[in-house]
Order: structure tokens, then C-alpha cells, then sequence
């Protein structure tokens, strides 16, 4: 006779899982009005919420990271191949005289190919929110997760995606047997500015482009437009005319050249722009992150069902 | 409905901490118009973001309705909700407050603890990456650490039943196989709340079955959950006590048989104008007699009183009024029963010919009564469909679709049918 007791339990009944370790219950009230009323709780909310999003951060970054490559046949060669072709494109205009740029500071093609990584970086950092809210509209309806994630994941992707092109860049640098300055190591600092502004606008747009697709495409078109103020395929311009002017007063110039002098030269041109327009970004982050966070529950039920 | 008005008075002071969930007074505006939607979006987050937006916004601008209107309800720790209300009737919309996925116009939402929302299974997976990996990033998603995952990884697909699939990506898998992981990955996460909206009516039966035993295991360890699902069978076995939306309002919230009941009687009585439990046919209804035509059916109770609602293991008598014109020694007649919802099946066929019962009459009027002595249909709407035939096999009359609802006094959760019994103990010597 087999007594009850030496029977094995059943598997359904094993419940191994165990319960998560008992941590103070949270309590989460939702009201109609304005979370602008109660900004200390909002602020706590926030600080709670980015660290909670770290690790989902890392996964869906991971997670669009390996599916961006992998359904391609040239997989990550497509983070490398725009600039390539862009500074080619350009080399050959300006070595056939079709373009007139004056001189720069290192041989063009290695110019071009080094600003246009930093201007696809830049206008990444835009695109990348806009596009994961995006993606991430079927999830967002349906299931609640920090909202930050998202946008965490799309700066990780971009700083993943530039060092892709720096192998590029530090190629083109060896074949052109340019010596680098020491400055290059204070030249991540000026590329995390040269990111945040561009998450910054993103992150304004994101919700507004779950509402409107024109939002998405209009920056798409801007962007395109902006690239030609930008001195990316020519030196910045001395001159004061308008055009030099709209140059001046593009906020990504500063950012922009002075990355590229870090790694170039080593002699920041335009030092007082740099830090105005990084003060402007410091101040639009965390504007940009609350209108972000209070904007998506509206931009939500709107496109859910 | 009393038990409304006493929960409602419960609601203004929730002390209990057994509560987990409290609505109080939720409510949620819509509008259908795509353009001016788009619109009021924009409005509302401007005035969000200025903090001009109060508590109460409960005026409908142009084009607007309410989707949801003054829900209340708590829940409490290990306790199963039912949530039912036709296609559009706002299911959907309190989950998502509930889930805080959307904010509400007027009222609140308390949560304590853990809210697992299971509102489309799968919401999180991309399609090309494979099942290991897309359960990482879901159950990330739903709020765990890497480590835990690792730790209940095995019995993810364990319960989902797809080790053979888990690393090919998830777009080669099917419909079902999607659900089983979707599934898997929610409940494994340990909520404290968890919505269930519709989802468990994909998968094969046995999953389901394995669903339902899991939900069950769940509610034993002190997770409470809401139900949604169209099929009154799965509420009635899995909930005690249910709310019933109508166009955004709760019409009823109580204990889940009487709720049931109240819905299955407004989902039929608005295409229908045929009487409940009762009815006389008109003379003329067929262009041609074969000599036996039904005038009525009903019902009578114990006493022989014509009542419309039979009662749950109760005496109930079927009556069906003929005119006969001629004799007819063999008559058989067919009763089948269908569930009016979850799908028309047919749960109960009697004849009285395979019970070895033949009717004989003459020419004139009767009435065929087929008695029950405890009536073993549940709560909930049923439609009959009565043939008579001669001999068993030409055709007299029928008359298909008519429409009953059964009551009940007895608590018969979890059971498909009643089933008349009698308890005792006896002394062994
Ligand atoms: N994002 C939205 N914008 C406008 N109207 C919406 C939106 N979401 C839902 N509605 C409307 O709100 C009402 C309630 O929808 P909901 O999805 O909650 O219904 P439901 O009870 O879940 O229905 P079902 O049984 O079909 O799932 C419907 O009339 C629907 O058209
Ligand atoms: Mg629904």
C-alpha cells in the first residue's frame, strides 16, 4: 500500500514562485485633476519612476536594439553606411568645384564623414522618441509601465548607434593619420549635451505625435532643412549675412562644433555659446519630461480603444 | 437594488484595509469625432500641464459622451469580480482607469498594491525577437527585475506549454500560442490586482481549464482580480459578486447570479417583443393546418398557478394549449432548450416518445403538460423550441424561440446545472 504522504505533490501545486518579498504596499490614488497641484508628489513620482525604469529601459532597449539589426542583411552596417555615403556624395561634389566650401580644419572627406556622424546622432536623438511612442502605442494603452522607459531607451539606442560610427570615425582618422588632441576625453560631455537637446525635442513632441502623425513628419522635413544650417558639410561661416546669421542662432552649432573640435583640434571656438545653449538645454529637460509624463495619459485615450 | 445603496455607504469610508481597489464615483468622457478628439486632447494637456485642470470636469463638450458614469465598487484582498455589460457598454474604459492608464473626468481610483493588467494578451511582444527574449522584456514591462524573471522563467514555459517554440521568434507563433505566453507572463508576476478583460476566451479549452485553476490557486493566495467576459457561465463560476454596465452606468452591483440574471434579461428583451415566460399565438400565424395547432405555452407552478419565471430545483410544469381536429393516437412532442447567451447551445432536449410516453387525444382542445419535479436549469434566459409530430414522424406544428427566464434562491456558483439531492448521515453499527 502506498500511504497519501509519499506521494509526489502535483506540479500545478508547487507554486515554487515565491511571493515577491513583502515591501511597504504602495498606494496609488487617481484623480481627475492636474498633477501641477500636488508638485512635490509629482517630483517624488518622477525621481520614483526613473529609477523603476532603469532596468525595462535596458531590456527594450536591448529588445529594439537586436530587432533593428537582425531582420536586415547588412545589419549593423546600416548605422554606418549613410554617413559614408553622405561624405562620399559631398567629397566628390566639392572635389569636382559642383560645391564651394572653404577650408576646414582636417581633409574634408574625414570632415564630412565626423560631422555628418554627429548631425544623424543629433537628429537620432529627435526621431527616436517620437518613433518608440510610436512603436510603443499598442503597449502603452494596455499595460502601465514608467512612461520614462521609452524615452531612456531611445537616448541608450542613440549613444549605441554613435559608437557604431565611431569605429567609422576612428578609421578614417587612421587612414588620414590625424593625431588626436588630448581634448577628446572632455568630448563625451559635449556629445551628451549635442543628445539632450535632441531628446529634449523629442520628448516635447513624443505626445503630440501619438495625437498628430504631422508632428512626425513635419520634424522629418525640418530636419532635413536644418541639416543645411548646421556646419556640417561646410565649416561654420564667418560672414554676417542672414544666412550666417541663421547659423549663428541654430542651437545645435555650438553643441555640434564643439564636439567635433574636441576630437579634431583641440580649440573650442565658440565656448560661451556651448555653455548657453547647454544652460538652455538643463533648463528644457526637466520641462520637457514633466510635459511628457502629464501629456501621455491624454495622448493615451485618445488612440486606444 | 439594496446592495447597491449599502455599498455605496461603505465606499464614503473605506477603513478596511482589506480593500484593495476602491472606485468611487469614476467617470470617463469620450468623443467619437475623430478631428475634434484630436482637438480636446490637445486641450486637455495644455490645461494639464498649467494645472489648471480640477476635480470635477464633468461638462460634455461638443460631440462627447460618457463612456463611463459614476462607477463604485471595492474590492477586496482574494476577492473575484464579474464585470459584464454588452459590446461598447464601458468594460473596457474602467479597466483602464482602473489600470491608471487613462485618467478619470470625475471621481477616483484607489489602488494598493500591484495592478497586473491583462487587457490584450501579448500587448508587449514583438514579433521578431523570440519567446525567451520577449519574455524578459514583458515581464520587465510588468514591473519585475531581471533576477526574478530568471527565477520564474521555467515555470512561465512550463505553464505556457511551449518549450519547443520558446526560441523561434513569437510572429511564427499562433493566435493561441501568443495568449498561452501572454498569459503566463502576467499571472506570473505576483499582482496584487489583476484585470482580466475577455482574454481567456482564446486558447483551447484545456488552457482555459488551466487558466481558470491558476486564477483559482491566485485568489486562494489573497490576489483579487475582475473579470470581464461575455460568457455568463465563466462569471457565474469564477465570481461572486459582479457589476453590470449599461452604456457606461452601473446598473447593478451584487451578488453574481441576480446581476447575471438582470443582464441576460435587458441583453434579449430590446429585439424581442414576445412575452417572457408566457405566450399566445396568434390563430392565423400559417397559411395551413395539418390539424393541430398550438394556441399557447407557459407555465404553472406546483399549485397549477400559471406563473412566467420557473425557480431552480422548484416543481414547474410546461403547458403547451392545442386545438386538435381530428384524432391522433401517437402524438410526440420535442422540447429543446437552449442558453440564450454563450451561444445558443442546446442544453436540454426532452421527448416523450424516447421516454416511452405516446399521447393520444380526439378532435378539440387540450393541453399537454410536461411536468418537472425540481427544475434543473440555472439562473439566467433560455430559449425553447416545441415540435409536435404524428407518429413521430409528420410534422404538426412547432413553434421555435420561446423565450424564458429562470430564478433561482439557491446558490449554485461553479455548477453547470442543478442538481435535486438530498443529505444525510446514518449510524453505522
Ligand atoms: N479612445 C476612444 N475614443 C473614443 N471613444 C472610445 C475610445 N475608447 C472607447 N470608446 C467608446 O467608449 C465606449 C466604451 O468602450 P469600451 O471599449 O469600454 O467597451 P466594452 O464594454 O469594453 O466593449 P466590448 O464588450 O466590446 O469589449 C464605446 O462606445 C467606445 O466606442
Ligand atoms: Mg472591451
Amino acid at each position: 500500500m502506498v500511504s497519501p504522504s509519499s506521494q509526489s505533490p502535483e506540479p500545478q501545486n508547487r507554486l515554487r514562485v515565491p511571493k515577491r518579498p513583502s515591501q511597504p504596499v504602495a498606494i496609488q490614488i487617481y484623480r481627475p485633476a492636474s498633477e501641477m497641484r500636488r508638485p512635490m508628489q509629482l517630483f517624488r513620482r518622477m525621481g520614483a519612476d526613473l529609477l523603476a525604469s532603469r532596468e525595462l529601459a535596458w531590456q527594450l532597449m536591448k529588445r529594439d536594439i537586436s530587432a533593428q539589426y537582425r531582420e536586415s542583411f547588412l545589419g549593423v552596417a546600416w548605422a554606418v553606411i549613410p554617413p559614408i555615403v553622405a561624405s562620399a556624395g559631398f567629397a566628390f561634389a566639392a572635389s569636382a568645384k559642383v560645391i564651394n566650401v572653404g577650408t576646414t580644419d582636417i581633409p574634408y572627406p574625414a570632415y564630412v564623414l565626423m560631422s555628418t556622424a554627429l548631425w544623424q546622432t543629433f537628429s537620432e536623438a529627435v526621431m527616436l522618441p517620437m518613433q518608440k511612442v510610436g512603436a510603443a502605442r499598442m503597449m502603452l494603452a494596455k499595460i502601465q509601465f514608467p512612461r520614462e522607459a521609452l524615452i531612456l531607451a531611445a537616448a541608450g539606442q542613440v549613444l549605441f548607434n554613435f559608437a557604431i560610427k565611431l569605429l567609422l570615425v576612428a578609421g578614417m582618422f587612421l587612414w588620414f593619420r590625424l593625431a588626436v588632441p588630448p581634448s577628446i576625453v572632455l568630448a563625451p560631455v559635449a556629445l551628451l549635451h549635442l543628445v539632450l537637446l535632441g531628446t529634449v525635442l523629442g520628448m516635447f513632441l513624443a505626445p503630440l505625435s501619438a495625437l498628430y502623425q504631422d508632428f512626425q513628419k513635419g520634424m522629418q522635413l525640418l530636419l532635413g532643412t536644418w541639416l543645411f544650417l548646421t556646419p556640417v558639410v561646410y565649416p561654420p561661416p564667418s560672414g554676417e549675412g542672414l544666412f550666417g546669421l541663421l547659423v549663428r542662432f541654430n542651437p545645435v552649432t555650438p553643441l555640434l562644433v564643439t564636439t567635433r573640435e574636441l576630437i579634431t583640434t583641440g580649440t573650442i571656438s565658440d565656448p560661451q555659446g556651448f555653455w548657453l545653449v547647454s544652460a538652455i538645454v538643463f533648463t528644457g529637460l526637466p520641462v520637457a519630461w514633466v510635459v511628457y509624463r502629464l501629456a501621455m495619459p491624454y495622448a493615451i485615450e485618445r488612440f486606444s480603444s | 437594488m439594496t446592495l447597491v445603496a449599502e455599498n455605496t455607504q461603505a465606499m464614503t469610508a473605506p477603513k478596511d484595509s482589506d480593500v484593495v481597489l476602491s472606485v468611487q464615483g469614476a467617470s470617463k468622457k469620450f468623443c467619437r469625432d475623430f478631428k475634434s478628439a484630436l482637438f480636446y486632447g490637445m486641450q486637455d494637456i495644455s490645461s494639464e500641464v498649467l494645472g489648471l485642470r480640477g476635480d470635477k470636469n464633468d461638462k460634455l463638450r461638443k460631440k462627447e459622451f460618457w463612456a463611463l458614469q459614476s462607477v463604485s465598487f471595492e474590492l477586496r484582498r482574494g476577492e473575484a469580480l464579474g464585470l459584464v455589460g454588452k459590446n461598447g457598454s464601458g468594460k473596457s474604459t474602467l479597466l483602464r482607469v482602473i489600470a491608471g492608464l487613462i485618467k478619470p473626468d470625475v471621481g477616483s481610483v484607489m489602488v494598493k498594491g500591484r495592478v497586473a493588467p491583462l487587457i490584450a494578451l501579448g500587448a508587449g511582444f514583438n514579433p521578431v525577437l523570440t519567446g525567451r527574449e520577449n519574455i524578459y522584456a514583458n515581464m520587465s514591462i510588468l514591473g519585475l527585475t531581471k533576477e526574478e524573471i530568471d527565477d520564474r522563467f521555467d515555470d512561465v514555459v512550463a505553464f505556457a506549454e511551449i518549450p519547443d517554440a520558446i526560441d523561434s521568434p513569437v510572429r511564427s507563433y499562433s493566435s493561441g500560442m501568443q495568449a498561452r505566453l501572454g498569459f503566463a507572463c502576467a499571472i506570473h508576476t505576483d499582482p496584487d490586482v489583476l484585470l482580466i478583460d475577455e482574454v481567456l476566451a482564446v486558447g483551447d479549452s484545456r488552457f482555459r481549464g488551466k487558466c481558470f485553476q491558476k486564477l483559482h490557486q491566485l485568489r486562494e493566495s489573497k490576489t483579487a482580480f475582475i473579470l470581464v467576459s461575455h460568457s455568463s457561465h465563466t462569471i457565474l463560476t469564477v465570481c461572486d459578486s459582479s457589476v453590470y454596465l449599461l452604456k457606461g452606468i452601473s446598473k447593478g452591483y451584487g451578488r453574481t447570479p441576480e446581476i447575471i440574471n438582470q443582464y441576460e434579461k435587458d441583453l434579449f428583451t430590446e429585439d424581442t417583443n414576445i412575452s417572457n415566460g408566457f405566450i399566445e399565438l396568434d390563430p392565423n400565424r400559417k397559411s395551413t393546418s395539418n390539424g393541430l395547432d398550438i394556441e399557447s405555452i407557459f407555465f404553472r407552478d406546483h399549485q397549477g398557478k400559471i406563473v412566467n419565471t420557473p425557480k431552480t430545483g422548484k416543481e414547474i410544469t410546461l403547458c403547451i394549449k392545442c386545438k386538435s381536429e381530428r384524432t391522433f393516437p401517437k402524438l410526440g412532442v420535442t422540447v429543446v432548450v437552449k442558453k440564450l447567451a454563450d451561444g445558443g447551445e442546446t442544453i436540454l432536449s426532452m421527448n416523450c416518445m424516447q421516454d416511452g410516453k405516446l399521447l393520444s387525444i380526439n378532435s378539440g382542445r387540450y393541453e399537454f403538460q410536461t411536468r418537472i419535479e425540481k427544475l434543473g436549469l440555472l439562473v439566467g434566459t433560455y430559449l425553447m423550441d416545441i415540435y409536435i409530430k404524428d407518429d413521430g414522424l409528420y410534422y404538426l406544428d412547432s413553434f421555435e424561440t420561446f423565450r424564458f427566464t429562470v430564478e433561482s434562491d439557491i446558490f449554485s456558483n461553479e455548477s453547470l446545472y442543478f442538481q435535486p439531492r438530498d443529505w444525510a448521515v446514518e449510524p453505522i453499527e
